[in-house]
């Protein structure tokens, strides 16, 4: 597998590529419906609820009188979601296009309407007295298990406390996170870099994908994972659920899940029990929504100096990657963002917009009351500075020299002038560079010339 | 405004306080009966519920006399499970709805015959503008408010001032007022309110088919609407009550002062208190009897 480019890239494309057969059997469960519901553009959404009662194929053209002319755009990008998620069928006749609803989509999602949601299974009955997690503790927790796995998956060596994950399974999350040259410490790569800046859930994500197609490997459906995981999003936090509702596949992924800190196992009298933390309810809701957003930590000043509290391992080590950490207190970790940190940072393939949209999430409670969280004077710099280093621009580029005339010389610069592919020419020394593009187109001239 | 954008969510999500009107003097003639038009309005709320996670809706019972939070989905649906086929949503605002229905009959006996039979809109307006302004004011995010009303009963006009008022305030927070009114003549407040603040106002031609004008309209979040043909208010009923005797008026007397509307001249203003000079020559106020008077 080639080196996989971190995008923010959200999981109902991986469902969307799921072959025909296997999302129509998604749609079967009335939650995956939900969440790939909630998942869309607001405008699919709007159109889903607008024929969810409509029985008869609409037209295409009917559909785009809905929209304004300036939302044309917007227009388009919804249908192709839903035709891309199987959820329009597309009816082509008489070269009229029109589309209808995926029955199997459209009765759950009636069903869902009209009896609401039910919860997919039932929670622990509040006659078994057992001490259950209070919300901030579960919170802690998964925060907790969340960063003991990033850590050990950045350098295996820092981990406090191992996760159970093998090391082959650790591999396959590093695949493409970090590079290991021959008897050296394995390092980062560009994507790895991007990876630690993402916010919890993206990293979460991209995490579940390398699982999930894992799997696969190893002979696990993908749509039953993806059922579950979907269904999971779906539980209360905080409530315990009997594992015996479990099948054995899912009794063994949420083993894994614990070690990511989706869930929290309990062990009971008589029945084990698990406790979705926010890491797992929030699986379904859309990357861009703030509503995972944790408490900053971060203050940066104007005169480029950064505070940041926190006593955590991993927070000290993503500081690193593009500031230079001076002390290191109990709770409290000093730095300076300089030139040459930032140089470091940019090597790595880190982008001035990345660090500066970490800075801005991460800001402390009582910086991001104000506006903008980092100064201004910080973040322009830091684009500068990324500026400073694309002042070169390069062309792949032939050079030509020792013309056998004038002529000969005059007839190439105006060839390649009438081809744009002229960027520089010496008349006197009779020297001149074109772009690489037309260089064949040069050759045949001259050659056609020499005979 | 009140709102800082940097403290709303993701485009799309909504937070819909929905008045409902429960007016038994309407749903007794209406050709829709109550029964219908809640499971309407449930499925309704469901699809708000599952458009977005984070999507909050408020239920506010409009009733003759009185007016109530009938359901919260911030609240009612983390509480104990329902044992019963129900979802908890239902239930609990169907149980709710009930105690409400109950404790507005009682109030309405001690109500003198003879007014017109509207519904307390004044008052959900307000109570809907409150727990909006108490979203905007708690926590770091919030969603984008709207309030719908689902009316059916007639204007008030003892009510003008008060839903003016809420009116102006929904206006300055920036909360879209939707209307969807299902009674015999069109209101007039309501056209206004949708007008004024931004909202959508739409009278349906079939009240059987509400819950697709409720998908189609009104289920529309705020965002999207910049992108989508919604109804357009068509000839908006600009009449205005007068404050003496409450009567919608085509013309009438206004201070100069608080801009207070009356319907016969007075010698002083009721609201505040200004005095005003003499009519002009009853002569010539004869020939034009009504008209603005902007005198001192």
């Amino acid at each position: 597998m080639p080196q996989v480019k971190i995008i923010a890239k959200n999981f109902m494309d991986m469902v969307a590529s799921l072959p025909a057969i296997k999302l129509d059997m998604l749609y079967r469960n009335q939650f995956i419906c939900e969440a790939i519901l909630r998942s869309m553009p607001p405008l699919a959404k709007k159109y889903v609820l607008q024929m969810l009662y409509i029985d008869v194929p609409v037209t295409a053209k009917s559909l785009e009188e809905w929209v304004l002319a300036d939302g044309s755009s917007k227009h388009k990008v919804a249908i192709d979601r839903l035709i891309q998620l199987r959820i329009l069928e597309v009816i082509d006749r008489k070269k009229e296009t029109s589309y209808k609803l995926n029955p199997t989509f459209q009765t759950n999602l009636r069903k869902h309407l009209i009896y609401g949601g039910i919860l997919p299974r039932e929670p622990m009955p509040s006659n078994v007295t057992v001490r259950l997690p209070t919300s901030e503790e579960l919170d802690a927790y998964a925060h907790e298990q969340w960063e003991c796995f990033l850590l050990q998956l950045i350098s295996s060596g820092q981990a406090e406390k191992p996760t159970n994950f093998s090391s082959s399974m650790m591999r396959i999350f590093q695949r493409g996170l970090l590079c290991q040259r021959e008897k050296e410490a394995p390092r980062l790569t560009e994507s790895g870099f991007q990876f630690l800046l993402m916010d919890t859930n993206a990293q979460l994500w991209y995490i579940i994908r390398e699982y999930i197609s894992n799997s696969e490997e190893q002979g696990v459906d993908q749509a039953d994972l993806i059922a579950f995981l979907l269904e999971l999003s779906f539980h209360t936090t905080g409530e315990a659920y009997n594992m015996n509702t479990l099948t054995d596949d899912q009794r063994a992924m949420i083993k894994d899940l614990s070690d990511l800190g989706l869930v929290k196992l309990q062990q009971g009298r008589k029945d084990s029990w698990f406790i979705p933390t926010k890491l797992a309810t929030n699986l379904s809701v859309s990357l861009t929504d703030s509503s995972s957003r944790k408490q900053g930590f971060v203050v940066v000043e104007t005169n480029f100096r950064m505070y940041a509290y926190s006593s955590s391992k991993l927070h000290c080590e993503i500081l690193r990657l593009f500031s230079r950490v001076e002390y290191q207190l109990p709770n409290l970790i000093v730095g300076a963002i300089t030139k040459e940190s930032l140089y470091n940072a940019f090597e790595n393939g880190i982008a001035a917009e990345q660090i500066i949209t970490f800075l801005q999430q991460n800001a402390h409670p009582r910086v991001a009351e104000k506006l903008p969280s980092v100064p201004e004077n910080v973040t322009d710099q830091i684009r500068l500075w990324e500026t400073d280093l694309n002042r070169v621009e390069m062309t792949p580029a032939h050079f030509y020299d020792d013309f056998p005339s004038r002529d000969v010389f005059e007839a190439a610069s105006d060839l390649a002038r009438v081809h744009c592919g002229l960027l520089w020419e010496d008349a006197k020394k009779m020297r001149m560079v074109v772009k690489a593009e037309i260089h064949m187109l040069m050759r045949e001239q001259l050659r056609g010339q020499n005979k | 405004m009140a709102s800082a954008p940097s403290k709303l969510y993701a485009d799309d999500v909504s937070l819909v306080v929905v008045l409902v009107d429960t007016n038994p003097f309407f749903w007794s003639a209406s050709s829709l009966s109550f029964s219908q038009f809640l499971s309407h309005v449930l499925a309704f709320l469901n699809a708000i519920l599952t458009l977005n996670q984070l999507n909050q809706v408020v239920v506010i019972a409009t009733g003759y006399n009185s007016c109530n939070y009938i359901f919260d989905s911030s609240s009612d649906l983390n509480q104990s499970f329902e044992n019963g086929r129900m979802p908890v949503m239902c239930s609990s605002l169907l149980q709710k709805l009930e105690e409400f229905l109950i404790k507005d009959e009682q109030l309405s006996k001690e109500v003198p015959e003879g007014r017109i039979k509207s519904s307390l809109l004044s008052g959900s307006l307000s109570m809907a503008l409150c727990y909006i302004q108490r979203v905007f004011r708690s926590g770091a995010l919030h969603p984008h408010p709207r309030i719908l009303c689902l009316q059916g009963s007639p204007d008030g006009p003892e009510q003008y001032v008060a839903i003016m008022n809420a009116i102006f305030s929904a206006q300055r927070s920036m909360v879209p007022i939707d209307s969807c009114y299902m009674g015999a003549q069109n209101s007039a407040f309501l056209q206004q309110a949708s007008y004024i603040t931004g909202g959508v106002h739409h009278k349906p031609q079939h009240l059987d088919g509400l819950f697709q004008y409720l998908m189609t309209i009104f289920a529309t979040d705020l965002h999207s609407r910049s992108f989508l043909h919604l109804p357009k208010p068509v000839g908006v009923d600009f009449r205005a009550s007068c404050f003496c005797h409450k009567n919608t008026i085509d013309m009438g007397y206004i201070c100069s002062v608080c801009l207070s509307i009356f319907c016969k001249h007075h010698k002083k203003c009721s609201t505040c208190g200004s005095v005003f000079g003499q009519a002009q020559s009853e002569a010539a106020s004869t020939s034009d009897k009504k008209r603005k008077t902007p005198e001192t």
